[in-house]
């Protein structure tokens, strides 16, 4: 008896492996034949617009020359892309520009070679509230993505700018994910975090913006794409070509409008998971709620960073711009050509 | 008192003497035990979509809205997929858990130096929870399988060795003093004789353990694999207003939970795990 007991479950251990190697892992796959995924590096991303030009990038590759520089790894959370970044697992990463900066402070060999985005981020209310300037969220409960996170430190410059402290509000943490059903709820009088959550609560119904990132900090930097510093030392010609990716897709993004609708259909359906109308939303109303231009690296961009992280005590100011940044891959942003290619009816669902 | 337990025993006989009733009217038929179940089920079912409309909640889902969910993940080849993934993941993990559980167990239990030395450490390991062993699991594994393997295999472990160790140091010494006077070498008294008088309690703390490897499912895949009913939950919560798919995420975990149990009870049917129960039911 007791040896076809274990007969049964080494069968079913091979025969569940089997079925996951086909249908998960596509190990029997025959379009991976002759595709060598392990000699691309992995990029982690998480599905918000601060990292669009990462799946904008890969999905141009691969319309184009039918295979993409990269393979980009979709995390869910910022510990989980931070982890596994330190592991080595995604050698290059888009990451909140203040958390590289801090990991770089504690001898994290992390160098930011571009910048994901600008703008992009908003303080929403719920539209029952009765919060319409910053002054009036004195007392209440905020909730911004981490502590690391720029959303905090705008929230600390609009404080400032108000005449408050940190003091004066309630600071939480919270996975923007959750974000939208808080504010419903109304266990939050505020949430700030990346797009697209915070345009979700606008297209529901119960979010108001109570200000978008360019009223009170325009040109605003939220997430940056870092690389190890290994990397640059021995394979600057990857990282320039990824650099060069990058800048690209987000000319190609801000080019015309037809391309942030096209943007948000195959990045919502292919990456993201998220309901199309949710990133047009994003992208276009108003068109300037995020853009992808001019995001070469600016020493007085971050050297504004270092301050508000000092003052917020997330940074405690012994790494500099030239320590844990490297500008040199793209120095003149209005060089750089978006790509040349225009969607056709014809896309292929990327691997 | 005595006469009333001799009325039960009584009873009891009448009602084993007699042979399964077919009649609809008898609430042991298979037709009631079915339909208790089912009947709760759908009690509790129209509860929730009534709550849900009374709240007038736009972002709880309603039973409606999550079969509906169920289904489109049907249509889009998703949720065999995922199923596959979280029982892949599952069964990898338990099953290191056995392999290694139990023989750490037995040992443990019979040599009791042993135990004085591990069962510290085991106490310590025991209460963390493998949400806290996430940041070390994609650490040492990165982001594949092992990950979420190592994690399933963490919470696990435990249980079936805490069990076993019971098992053996509460094990019967009528059956060691015959195992000695045989003359049985140290292997051949594990096998023989320990394991066998210990199965019974060692499937026990298996189906817990069990249990509890595919309560963790949901924490192991928060580590960014790409598949698995976790996965699900945490991929809708991104998808914006979609707590359809996070509640048939939950309900498909549930109802595999629930097979998973059925199997298990099936070893206790086993003779050689029968005898250690001295069952209330037939």
């Amino acid at each position: 008896m007791r040896k076809v007991l274990i007969l049964i479950a080494i069968a079913w251990l091979i025969a569940i492996t089997v079925v996951h190697a086909w249908l998960n892992l596509h190990l029997f796959d025959s379009k991976r034949v002759g595709i060598d995924d392990h000699k691309k590096f992995r990029i982690g991303f998480l599905p918000v617009t601060c990292h669009l030009t990462c799946p904008v990038t890969d999905f141009i590759n691969k319309q184009m020359t039918g295979e993409s520089i990269f393979d980009p790894v979709r995390f869910n959370g910022w510990p989980e892309l931070k982890e596994a970044y330190l592991s080595g697992y995604t050698p290059a990463t888009f990451i909140l520009a203040p958390m590289a900066m801090a990991l770089r402070e504690q001898g994290v060999p992390i160098k930011i070679v571009y910048l994901g985005h600008r703008d992009g981020s908003a303080v929403m209310v719920h539209k029952d509230s009765q919060i319409y300037r910053m002054e009036d969220l004195h007392g209440k409960r905020i909730a911004v993505p981490n502590r690391f996170s720029n959303q905090r430190l705008l929230i600390f410059r609009a404080l400032k700018n108000a005449g408050m402290t940190p003091k004066d509000v309630d600071l939480v943490e919270m996975p923007p994910p959750d974000m939208p059903a808080a504010l419903y709820a109304k266990a939050v009088d505020a949430i700030s975090s990346g797009e697209p959550f915070m345009a979700q609560t606008e297209l529901d119904g119960y979010g108001r913006v109570l200000w978008l990132t360019k009223d009170v900090w325009p040109n605003f930097i939220s997430c940056v794409l870092a690389v190890h510093e290994d990397m640059i030392k021995n394979d600057r010609d990857t990282v320039q070509r990824l650099v060069d990716g990058i800048a690209k897709s987000g000319k190609w993004i801000d080019k015309s409008m037809e391309h942030r609708m096209e943007t948000a259909q195959f990045v919502s359906r292919f990456y993201y998971n998220q309901n199309p109308r949710l990133l047009s939303f994003v992208l276009s109303k108003p068109p300037d709620r995020v853009k992808y231009t001019n995001l070469a690296l600016r020493k007085p961009d971050f050297e504004e960073i270092e301050t508000l992280g000092r003052s917020a005590g997330i940074l405690n100011g012994s790494a500099h711009f030239e320590d844990y940044t490297d500008a040199s891959f793209v120095t003149d942003d209005s060089a750089v050509q978006p790509y040349a290619w225009e969607p056709n009816q014809n896309e292929q669902r990327p691997r | 008192m005595n006469s009333a337990r001799a009325d039960a025993v009584v009873e009891q006989r009448s009602t084993s003497a007699i042979p399964p009733a077919r009649r609809i009217g008898d609430p042991d038929s298979l037709l009631w035990r079915i339909v208790r179940p089912v009947g709760m089920a759908a009690l509790f079912l129209t509860l929730w979509g009534l709550a849900v409309r009374w709240s007038g909640s736009d972002l709880f889902p309603t039973p409606g809205n999550v079969a509906s969910g169920i289904v489109e993940l049907i249509r889009k080849g998703l949720l065999l997929k995922y199923i596959v993934a979280s029982v892949f993941r599952v069964s990898w993990g338990f099953a290191l858990a056995v392999l290694i559980g139990v023989p750490l167990g037995l040992v443990l239990g019979w040599y009791s130096r042993a135990f004085q030395a591990f069962n510290p450490f085991i106490q310590i390991l025991r209460p963390i929870s493998p949400i806290a062993w996430i940041p070390v699991a994609i650490l040492w594994f990165g982001v594949s399988d092992a990950a979420p393997i190592f994690l399933i295999f963490l919470a696990s472990v435990f249980p079936i060795t805490v069990a076993t160790i019971a098992a053996v140091q509460n094990m019967q010494l009528v059956y060691l003093r015959a195992a000695q006077n045989f003359g049985l070498s140290t292997g051949e008294l594990f096998r023989q004789v320990i394991l066998r008088a210990c199965l019974p309690q060692i499937i026990t703390g298996i189906r817990i353990a069990l249990g509890v490897a595919w309560l963790v499912v949901v924490a192991a895949e928060m580590i960014a694999v790409n598949s698995g009913l976790g996965y699900l939950i945490i991929d809708a919560r991104n998808a914006g207003k979609r707590y359809d798919l996070v509640v048939a995420g939950m309900v498909m975990i549930g109802l595999i939970g629930l097979i998973l149990d059925l199997l298990v009870r099936q070893l206790e049917k086993f003779d050689e795990v029968r005898w250690g129960y001295i069952g209330r039911r037939k």
